[in-house]
């Protein structure tokens, strides 16, 4: 049992870690700002959120456990917000989307 | 809120709308970071919960939506299930994307409409459509979203909000209206 449960939370572990270095390297290898948000956002949440299950876990207790829980919920919860921002204030700045772009129906709204 | 107003009238005190469900919900929250029953913490508990509970429900109407009843649980959990499928989704195809050798995206921004009428129901929605596949939602304009779309299939608003919100409105329309 003990074994088992070394290795769930090793594999969360490295799994988290491995979406934390995804999210690195998309701000890296994407184009502009606001695909660059989408690795931040998605990435970078599921990364961390893996790890703390996996510190929940390790510690074999429900309190710790439920706090751990508590954190990943915040964390889906207030992630999407920051991105929305720093994207939203970015296409305020005047920041255009990469060459490769297809539409852009915000920028067509300020125009009218 | 007509009813509650008469029912002031009447008893004299009623609580806000939506204060016993926030109510419960700090509460929970509170024990869940102390993991203790001990009888200080509890009226702790107990005192910063009303506080809050009632501050939010009587100066927002942000909680009025809120409706407690197994329906709308039965439907909150069937969306959770369908965010956390999303969510993994998501993130295969943001791996696909960023370890591929070059990177194939067509990115852009697209409108959409969305039926939710309620505050809190949007808010849930658009932090839904930031963490499911490709999509990230730039603003909000009346019943619309702009949401900046990592790979643009149709340009067509219908289309669109078929596939970005679709799977996620008819859950949240249950539970926030």
């Amino acid at each position: 049992m003990d074994i088992l449960l070394a290795l769930v939370v090793a594999v969360l572990l490295v799994v988290g870690g491995l979406f934390a270095l995804l999210a690195a390297i998309g701000i890296v290898r994407l184009p502009d700002v606001y695909t660059r948000m989408h690795a931040a956002s998605k990435a970078g949440t599921v990364g961390s959120s893996l790890m703390l299950v996996a510190a929940g876990l390790h510690s074999g207790e429900f309190a710790t456990f439920a706090r751990a829980f508590a954190g990943v919920v915040f964390f889906i919860l207030t992630a999407p917000v920051a991105a929305h921002l720093v994207a939203k204030a970015a296409h305020q700045a005047g920041y255009r989307l990469s060459r490769g772009a297809v539409c852009d129906d915000m920028r067509d709204k300020a125009k009218n | 809120m007509p009813s509650a107003e008469e029912k002031r009238q009447r008893t004299g005190l009623v609580l806000p709308t939506g204060f016993a469900g926030l109510w419960l919900l700090l509460f929970c929250l509170w024990l869940i970071f102390n993991s203790s029953l001990a009888l200080p913490i509890l009226a702790t508990g107990v005192v910063a919960a009303t506080a809050l509970a009632w501050i939010f429900t009587t100066r927002s109407t942000v909680w009025h939506y809120v409706r407690l009843t197994p329906r709308t649980l039965y439907h909150f959990l069937a969306y959770t299930g369908v965010f956390f499928v999303e969510l993994v989704k998501a993130n295969v195809n943001m791996l696909r994307y960023v370890y591929s050798p070059r990177i194939d995206i067509r990115p852009g921004i697209v409108k959409i409409r969305m039926r939710l009428r309620s505050p809190i129901g949007r808010l849930a929605l658009a932090n839904s459509i930031a963490l499911t596949p490709g999509s990230l939602v730039m603003d909000v304009e009346d019943d619309a979203l702009y949401v900046h779309w990592l790979d643009v299939r149709t340009t067509d608003i219908d289309e669109a909000s078929e596939m970005i919100a679709g799977p996620f409105e008819k859950h949240l329309g249950r539970v926030f209206g």
